[in-house]
Protein backbone atom coordinates (compact mmCIF):
# COMPACT_ATOMS: atom_id res chain seq x y z
CA UNK A 1 0.00 0.00 0.00
CA UNK A 2 2.71 2.36 1.05
CA UNK A 3 4.62 1.77 -2.13
CA UNK A 4 1.65 2.33 -4.42
CA UNK A 5 0.95 5.63 -2.72
CA UNK A 6 4.51 6.78 -3.19
CA UNK A 7 4.35 5.84 -6.84
CA UNK A 8 1.11 7.69 -7.40
CA UNK A 9 2.62 10.73 -5.81
CA UNK A 10 5.65 10.72 -8.07
CA UNK A 11 3.55 10.41 -11.21
CA UNK A 12 1.43 13.34 -10.06
CA UNK A 13 4.56 15.39 -9.65
CA UNK A 14 5.69 14.39 -13.13
CA UNK A 15 2.45 15.65 -14.60
CA UNK A 16 2.61 19.00 -12.84
CA UNK A 17 6.18 19.39 -13.96
CA UNK A 18 5.20 18.72 -17.53
CA UNK A 19 2.36 21.23 -17.32
CA UNK A 20 4.58 23.88 -15.80
CA UNK A 21 7.18 23.29 -18.44
CA UNK A 22 4.57 23.69 -21.13
CA UNK A 23 3.44 26.99 -19.66
CA UNK A 24 6.97 28.27 -19.69
CA UNK A 25 7.19 27.37 -23.38
CA UNK A 26 10.25 25.24 -22.87
CA UNK A 27 12.00 23.77 -25.85
CA UNK A 28 9.70 21.29 -27.55
CA UNK A 29 12.31 18.55 -27.63
CA UNK A 30 12.59 18.61 -23.83
CA UNK A 31 8.85 18.18 -23.55
CA UNK A 32 8.90 15.34 -26.01
CA UNK A 33 11.63 13.67 -24.06
CA UNK A 34 9.66 13.85 -20.84
CA UNK A 35 6.63 12.39 -22.57
CA UNK A 36 8.79 9.71 -24.12
CA UNK A 37 10.25 8.78 -20.74
CA UNK A 38 6.78 8.63 -19.26
CA UNK A 39 5.71 6.30 -22.07
CA UNK A 40 8.64 3.93 -21.63
CA UNK A 41 8.25 3.72 -17.88
CA UNK A 42 4.56 2.98 -18.35
CA UNK A 43 5.25 0.20 -20.82
CA UNK A 44 7.73 -1.56 -18.54
CA UNK A 45 5.15 -2.28 -15.85
CA UNK A 46 3.53 -5.42 -17.15
CA UNK A 47 0.23 -6.93 -16.10
CA UNK A 48 2.13 -9.67 -14.26
CA UNK A 49 4.09 -7.13 -12.27
CA UNK A 50 0.92 -5.22 -11.42
CA UNK A 51 -0.68 -8.42 -10.17
CA UNK A 52 2.36 -9.29 -8.06
CA UNK A 53 2.52 -5.77 -6.71
CA UNK A 54 -1.13 -5.82 -5.65
CA UNK A 55 -1.50 -9.42 -4.49
CA UNK A 56 1.99 -10.05 -3.14
CA UNK A 57 4.19 -7.00 -2.40
CA UNK A 58 1.50 -4.68 -1.04
CA UNK A 59 -0.05 -7.45 1.04
CA UNK A 60 3.24 -8.42 2.69
CA UNK A 61 4.03 -4.76 3.42
CA UNK A 62 0.69 -4.52 5.19
CA UNK A 63 0.62 -7.84 7.02
CA UNK A 64 4.36 -7.95 7.91
CA UNK A 65 4.11 -7.69 11.74
CA UNK A 66 1.24 -10.18 12.04
CA UNK A 67 2.76 -12.51 9.42
CA UNK A 68 6.06 -12.41 11.30
CA UNK A 69 4.40 -13.35 14.60
CA UNK A 70 3.14 -16.53 12.95
CA UNK A 71 6.47 -17.54 11.38
CA UNK A 72 8.87 -18.89 13.95
CA UNK A 73 9.10 -22.66 13.56
CA UNK A 74 11.77 -23.79 11.06
CA UNK A 75 10.82 -26.57 8.64
CA UNK A 76 12.95 -29.71 9.27
CA UNK A 77 14.24 -30.08 5.68
CA UNK A 78 15.40 -26.44 5.64
CA UNK A 79 16.88 -26.76 9.12
CA UNK A 80 18.88 -29.82 8.04
CA UNK A 81 20.10 -28.19 4.79
CA UNK A 82 21.44 -25.19 6.73
CA UNK A 83 22.94 -27.11 9.63
CA UNK A 84 24.92 -29.41 7.33
CA UNK A 85 26.89 -26.45 5.91
CA UNK A 86 30.58 -26.14 6.84
CA UNK A 87 31.99 -23.28 8.93
CA UNK A 88 32.87 -20.12 7.04
CA UNK A 89 30.60 -20.55 4.03
CA UNK A 90 28.69 -17.61 2.63
CA UNK A 91 25.17 -17.75 1.22
CA UNK A 92 21.83 -16.09 0.68
CA UNK A 93 18.19 -16.45 1.70
CA UNK A 94 16.20 -14.97 -1.19
CA UNK A 95 12.75 -13.93 0.03
CA UNK A 96 13.78 -14.33 3.66
CA UNK A 97 10.56 -12.90 5.14
CA UNK A 98 10.99 -12.20 8.84
CA UNK A 99 14.40 -13.90 8.82
CA UNK A 100 13.40 -17.11 10.54
CA UNK A 101 16.22 -19.02 8.78
CA UNK A 102 18.94 -16.35 9.07
CA UNK A 103 20.06 -17.42 12.54
CA UNK A 104 19.80 -21.22 12.23
CA UNK A 105 23.52 -21.88 11.62
CA UNK A 106 25.80 -19.39 13.38
CA UNK A 107 28.92 -20.77 11.64
CA UNK A 108 27.98 -19.51 8.19
CA UNK A 109 27.46 -15.98 6.87
CA UNK A 110 24.03 -15.54 5.38
CA UNK A 111 22.54 -12.46 3.73
CA UNK A 112 18.76 -12.25 3.67
CA UNK A 113 16.83 -10.32 1.05
CA UNK A 114 13.16 -9.63 0.52
CA UNK A 115 11.06 -7.46 -1.77
CA UNK A 116 9.08 -6.31 1.27
CA UNK A 117 10.84 -3.58 3.25
CA UNK A 118 8.65 -4.00 6.35
CA UNK A 119 9.77 -7.62 6.67
CA UNK A 120 13.43 -6.61 6.23
CA UNK A 121 12.97 -4.07 9.04
CA UNK A 122 11.99 -6.97 11.28
CA UNK A 123 15.11 -8.93 10.20
CA UNK A 124 17.31 -5.94 10.95
CA UNK A 125 15.73 -5.46 14.38
CA UNK A 126 16.61 -9.08 15.10
CA UNK A 127 20.22 -8.30 14.19
CA UNK A 128 20.30 -10.17 10.88
CA UNK A 129 22.22 -9.08 7.80
CA UNK A 130 19.53 -8.22 5.30
CA UNK A 131 18.61 -5.97 2.40
CA UNK A 132 15.68 -5.04 0.15
CA UNK A 133 15.98 -6.58 -3.32
CA UNK A 134 13.93 -8.12 -6.11
CA UNK A 135 14.41 -11.87 -6.68
CA UNK A 136 14.41 -11.29 -10.46
CA UNK A 137 17.29 -8.79 -10.25
CA UNK A 138 19.58 -9.83 -7.42
CA UNK A 139 22.21 -7.20 -6.61
CA UNK A 140 25.07 -9.69 -6.25
CA UNK A 141 28.15 -10.58 -8.30
CA UNK A 142 27.93 -13.80 -10.33
CA UNK A 143 29.25 -17.11 -8.98
CA UNK A 144 30.14 -15.94 -5.47
CA UNK A 145 27.92 -17.84 -3.01
CA UNK A 146 28.33 -21.30 -1.48
CA UNK A 147 24.63 -21.94 -0.90
CA UNK A 148 21.16 -20.42 -1.21
CA UNK A 149 17.65 -21.04 0.04
CA UNK A 150 14.34 -19.96 -1.50
CA UNK A 151 11.56 -20.89 0.90
CA UNK A 152 7.95 -20.23 -0.09
CA UNK A 153 8.83 -17.53 -2.61
CA UNK A 154 8.73 -18.83 -6.20
CA UNK A 155 4.99 -19.62 -5.91
CA UNK A 156 4.28 -15.87 -5.70
CA UNK A 157 5.42 -15.22 -9.30
CA UNK A 158 2.49 -15.16 -11.72
CA UNK A 159 3.87 -16.80 -14.90
CA UNK A 160 6.01 -19.89 -15.65
CA UNK A 161 8.63 -17.63 -17.29
CA UNK A 162 8.95 -15.41 -14.21
CA UNK A 163 9.14 -18.44 -11.90
CA UNK A 164 11.91 -19.92 -14.06
CA UNK A 165 13.77 -16.56 -14.27
CA UNK A 166 13.61 -16.16 -10.49
CA UNK A 167 15.29 -19.56 -10.02
CA UNK A 168 17.85 -18.85 -12.75
CA UNK A 169 18.79 -15.56 -11.09
CA UNK A 170 19.56 -17.40 -7.82
CA UNK A 171 21.66 -19.96 -9.73
CA UNK A 172 23.57 -17.14 -11.45
CA UNK A 173 25.06 -15.89 -8.17
CA UNK A 174 25.96 -19.40 -6.90
CA UNK A 175 29.44 -20.84 -7.44
CA UNK A 176 29.59 -23.85 -9.75
CA UNK A 177 28.80 -26.95 -7.69
CA UNK A 178 26.89 -24.95 -5.03
CA UNK A 179 23.29 -25.75 -4.22
CA UNK A 180 20.00 -24.01 -3.65
CA UNK A 181 17.08 -25.46 -1.70
CA UNK A 182 13.72 -24.37 -3.13
CA UNK A 183 10.33 -24.87 -1.42
CA UNK A 184 6.98 -24.10 -3.04
CA UNK A 185 3.38 -24.73 -2.04
CA UNK A 186 1.89 -27.93 -3.48
CA UNK A 187 -1.39 -28.32 -5.38
CA UNK A 188 -1.65 -31.79 -3.86
CA UNK A 189 -2.39 -31.14 -0.18
CA UNK A 190 -3.71 -33.43 2.51
CA UNK A 191 -6.20 -31.12 4.19
CA UNK A 192 -7.03 -28.54 1.53
CA UNK A 193 -8.41 -29.34 -1.92
CA UNK A 194 -8.02 -26.82 -4.73
CA UNK A 195 -9.83 -26.58 -8.06
CA UNK A 196 -7.19 -24.55 -9.84
CA UNK A 197 -3.49 -23.83 -9.58
CA UNK A 198 -3.60 -20.02 -9.54
CA UNK A 199 -5.39 -18.89 -6.42
CA UNK A 200 -5.89 -15.99 -4.03
CA UNK A 201 -5.44 -17.04 -0.42
CA UNK A 202 -6.96 -14.83 2.25
CA UNK A 203 -4.98 -13.53 5.22
CA UNK A 204 -6.88 -12.17 8.21
CA UNK A 205 -5.33 -9.74 10.63
CA UNK A 206 -6.77 -9.40 14.14
CA UNK A 207 -7.74 -5.74 14.21
CA UNK A 208 -7.25 -5.05 17.89
CA UNK A 209 -3.65 -6.15 17.98
CA UNK A 210 -2.31 -4.76 14.72
CA UNK A 211 -4.51 -1.96 13.51
CA UNK A 212 -2.61 0.76 15.31
CA UNK A 213 0.60 -0.41 13.74
CA UNK A 214 1.89 2.09 11.22
CA UNK A 215 2.78 -0.51 8.63
CA UNK A 216 -0.80 -1.74 8.57
CA UNK A 217 -2.01 1.04 6.39
CA UNK A 218 -4.93 -0.40 4.47
CA UNK A 219 -7.18 2.59 4.03
CA UNK A 220 -10.19 1.23 2.21
CA UNK A 221 -11.75 -0.95 4.88
CA UNK A 222 -15.13 -2.30 3.91
CA UNK A 223 -18.10 -1.76 6.21
CA UNK A 224 -18.07 -5.39 7.26
CA UNK A 225 -14.37 -5.25 8.03
CA UNK A 226 -14.91 -2.22 10.22
CA UNK A 227 -17.55 -3.99 12.21
CA UNK A 228 -15.69 -7.29 12.50
CA UNK A 229 -12.55 -8.11 14.40
CA UNK A 230 -10.50 -9.07 11.38
CA UNK A 231 -9.12 -7.30 8.33
CA UNK A 232 -8.86 -9.41 5.21
CA UNK A 233 -6.06 -9.41 2.63
CA UNK A 234 -5.51 -11.75 -0.30
CA UNK A 235 -2.24 -13.17 -1.49
CA UNK A 236 -1.58 -14.69 -4.94
CA UNK A 237 -0.18 -18.23 -5.10
CA UNK A 238 0.67 -20.56 -7.93
CA UNK A 239 0.20 -24.08 -6.53
CA UNK A 240 2.80 -26.45 -7.97
CA UNK A 241 1.81 -29.88 -9.26
CA UNK A 242 4.09 -32.89 -8.85
CA UNK A 243 7.20 -32.55 -11.05
CA UNK A 244 6.47 -28.95 -12.06
CA UNK A 245 9.28 -27.43 -9.98
CA UNK A 246 11.74 -30.00 -11.35
CA UNK A 247 10.62 -29.13 -14.90
CA UNK A 248 11.35 -25.45 -14.30
CA UNK A 249 14.90 -26.22 -13.15
CA UNK A 250 15.39 -28.54 -16.14
CA UNK A 251 14.69 -25.58 -18.46
CA UNK A 252 17.66 -23.69 -16.98
CA UNK A 253 21.02 -24.35 -18.64
CA UNK A 254 23.07 -23.47 -15.56
CA UNK A 255 21.17 -25.73 -13.15
CA UNK A 256 20.23 -29.36 -12.49
CA UNK A 257 18.02 -31.09 -9.93
CA UNK A 258 19.99 -33.22 -7.46
CA UNK A 259 17.26 -33.95 -4.92
CA UNK A 260 13.50 -33.68 -4.95
CA UNK A 261 10.76 -34.28 -2.41
CA UNK A 262 7.46 -33.47 -0.72
CA UNK A 263 7.14 -32.19 2.82
CA UNK A 264 4.06 -30.87 4.65
CA UNK A 265 2.05 -29.61 1.67
CA UNK A 266 5.15 -28.38 -0.18
CA UNK A 267 7.26 -29.61 -3.08
CA UNK A 268 10.97 -29.01 -2.80
CA UNK A 269 14.10 -29.47 -4.89
CA UNK A 270 17.80 -29.07 -4.29
CA UNK A 271 19.28 -27.65 -7.51
CA UNK A 272 22.96 -27.45 -8.27
CA UNK A 273 24.69 -24.66 -10.17
CA UNK A 274 26.49 -26.23 -13.15
CA UNK B 1 25.35 -3.60 6.51
CA UNK B 2 28.67 -5.30 7.05
CA UNK B 3 31.59 -5.08 4.63
CA UNK B 4 31.32 -8.79 3.72
CA UNK B 5 27.90 -8.00 2.28
CA UNK B 6 29.21 -4.91 0.50
CA UNK B 7 31.93 -7.08 -1.08
CA UNK B 8 29.24 -9.25 -2.70
CA UNK B 9 27.11 -6.39 -4.04
CA UNK B 10 27.21 -5.26 -7.64
CA UNK B 11 25.20 -2.72 -9.61
CA UNK B 12 22.47 -4.51 -11.56
CA UNK B 13 21.12 -1.70 -13.73
CA UNK B 14 20.41 -3.13 -17.19
CA UNK B 15 23.41 -2.72 -19.49
CA UNK B 16 25.72 -1.58 -16.69
CA UNK B 17 28.60 -4.03 -16.86
CA UNK B 18 31.69 -1.87 -16.51
CA UNK B 19 33.02 -0.55 -13.17
CA UNK B 20 29.87 -1.92 -11.52
CA UNK B 21 31.87 -3.33 -8.56
CA UNK B 22 32.67 -2.38 -5.85
CA UNK B 23 29.95 0.18 -5.21
CA UNK B 24 31.43 3.37 -3.76
CA UNK B 25 30.31 4.14 -0.22
CA UNK B 26 29.44 7.78 0.39
CA UNK B 27 28.23 9.89 3.30
CA UNK B 28 28.19 6.89 5.53
CA UNK B 29 27.69 6.46 9.25
CA UNK B 30 29.31 3.55 11.03
CA UNK B 31 28.43 1.76 14.24
CA UNK B 32 30.75 -0.68 15.93
CA UNK B 33 29.42 -4.13 16.76
CA UNK B 34 30.92 -6.86 18.87
CA UNK B 35 31.34 -10.30 17.37
CA UNK B 36 32.98 -13.44 18.62
CA UNK B 37 36.38 -14.10 17.03
CA UNK B 38 36.72 -17.30 15.02
CA UNK B 39 39.99 -17.59 13.06
CA UNK B 40 38.75 -20.41 10.81
CA UNK B 41 35.66 -18.44 9.89
CA UNK B 42 37.73 -15.37 8.94
CA UNK B 43 40.24 -17.40 6.91
CA UNK B 44 37.43 -19.13 5.04
CA UNK B 45 35.66 -15.82 4.43
CA UNK B 46 38.83 -14.23 3.01
CA UNK B 47 39.03 -16.90 0.31
CA UNK B 48 35.53 -15.90 -0.72
CA UNK B 49 35.99 -12.15 -0.85
CA UNK B 50 37.50 -9.91 -3.48
CA UNK B 51 40.57 -8.67 -1.61
CA UNK B 52 41.29 -5.68 -3.87
CA UNK B 53 37.75 -4.37 -3.46
CA UNK B 54 37.97 -4.85 0.31
CA UNK B 55 41.32 -3.01 0.52
CA UNK B 56 39.99 -0.18 -1.66
CA UNK B 57 36.81 0.16 0.41
CA UNK B 58 38.49 0.06 3.85
CA UNK B 59 41.03 2.66 2.64
CA UNK B 60 38.36 5.01 1.30
CA UNK B 61 36.43 4.71 4.57
CA UNK B 62 39.60 5.46 6.50
CA UNK B 63 39.26 2.38 8.70
CA UNK B 64 42.31 0.37 7.57
CA UNK B 65 45.24 0.30 5.18
CA UNK B 66 45.42 -3.25 3.93
CA UNK B 67 48.19 -4.49 1.62
CA UNK B 68 47.28 -4.45 -2.07
CA UNK B 69 47.45 -8.22 -2.35
CA UNK B 70 46.20 -10.68 0.24
CA UNK B 71 49.24 -11.78 2.32
CA UNK B 72 50.05 -15.48 1.99
CA UNK B 73 50.57 -15.86 5.73
CA UNK B 74 48.07 -14.23 8.05
CA UNK B 75 49.30 -13.68 11.60
CA UNK B 76 46.99 -13.34 14.59
CA UNK B 77 47.16 -9.58 14.61
CA UNK B 78 46.13 -9.43 10.96
CA UNK B 79 43.30 -11.90 11.52
CA UNK B 80 42.01 -9.87 14.47
CA UNK B 81 42.09 -6.73 12.35
CA UNK B 82 40.20 -8.46 9.52
CA UNK B 83 37.71 -9.87 12.00
CA UNK B 84 36.99 -6.32 13.12
CA UNK B 85 36.73 -4.99 9.55
CA UNK B 86 34.47 -7.77 8.34
CA UNK B 87 32.17 -8.43 11.28
CA UNK B 88 32.28 -5.48 13.65
CA UNK B 89 31.91 -2.54 11.29
CA UNK B 90 28.22 -1.89 10.63
CA UNK B 91 27.22 0.74 8.09
CA UNK B 92 24.00 2.23 9.40
CA UNK B 93 23.34 4.92 6.82
CA UNK B 94 24.69 6.47 3.65
CA UNK B 95 24.62 5.46 0.03
CA UNK B 96 26.33 3.24 -2.50
CA UNK B 97 27.14 4.72 -5.88
CA UNK B 98 27.95 2.70 -8.99
CA UNK B 99 31.17 3.96 -10.57
CA UNK B 100 29.97 2.76 -13.96
CA UNK B 101 26.49 4.28 -14.31
CA UNK B 102 26.21 6.51 -11.20
CA UNK B 103 23.14 4.73 -9.92
CA UNK B 104 22.62 5.42 -6.22
CA UNK B 105 21.52 2.74 -3.74
CA UNK B 106 20.55 4.25 -0.38
CA UNK B 107 21.29 2.70 3.03
CA UNK B 108 18.84 3.64 5.77
CA UNK B 109 18.65 2.22 9.30
CA UNK B 110 21.34 -0.25 8.30
CA UNK B 111 19.28 -1.56 5.37
CA UNK B 112 20.50 -1.19 1.77
CA UNK B 113 17.67 -0.68 -0.70
CA UNK B 114 18.73 -2.43 -3.89
CA UNK B 115 15.46 -2.03 -5.83
CA UNK B 116 15.62 -0.32 -9.20
CA UNK B 117 12.90 1.89 -10.59
CA UNK B 118 10.92 0.19 -13.36
CA UNK B 119 12.49 2.14 -16.21
CA UNK B 120 15.95 0.75 -15.45
CA UNK B 121 15.03 -2.90 -15.23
Amino acid sequence: MEKTNVKRKSSEIDETEVKENANKKVDVTVKEKIEENKETSKKTISEEEKKEEHYVHDVYEAIAPHFSDTRYKPWPVVDKFLNELNTGLIGIDVGCGNGKYLGINKNVYIIGSDRCSNLIKICKERGYESLVADNLYLPYRSEVFDFAISIAVIHHFTTPERRRDAIEEILRVLKKGSKVLIFVWAFEQERKKFNEQDVLIPWHIPKKKYLNNKSLNKKDYTESEKSEHLVKYERYYHLFKKGELDDLVDQIKIGKVVETGYDRDNWYVVAERI
Amino acid sequence: MRLITHNMLQCHVKGCNKDNFPLKLEEIEIEELEAEFNADFIKSMLNRLDWKALAQTTFSLGIAQLPEEMPEELNDEMLQQLHHILLEVDITSGRMVCQGCNHVYPIRDGIPNMLLTESEV
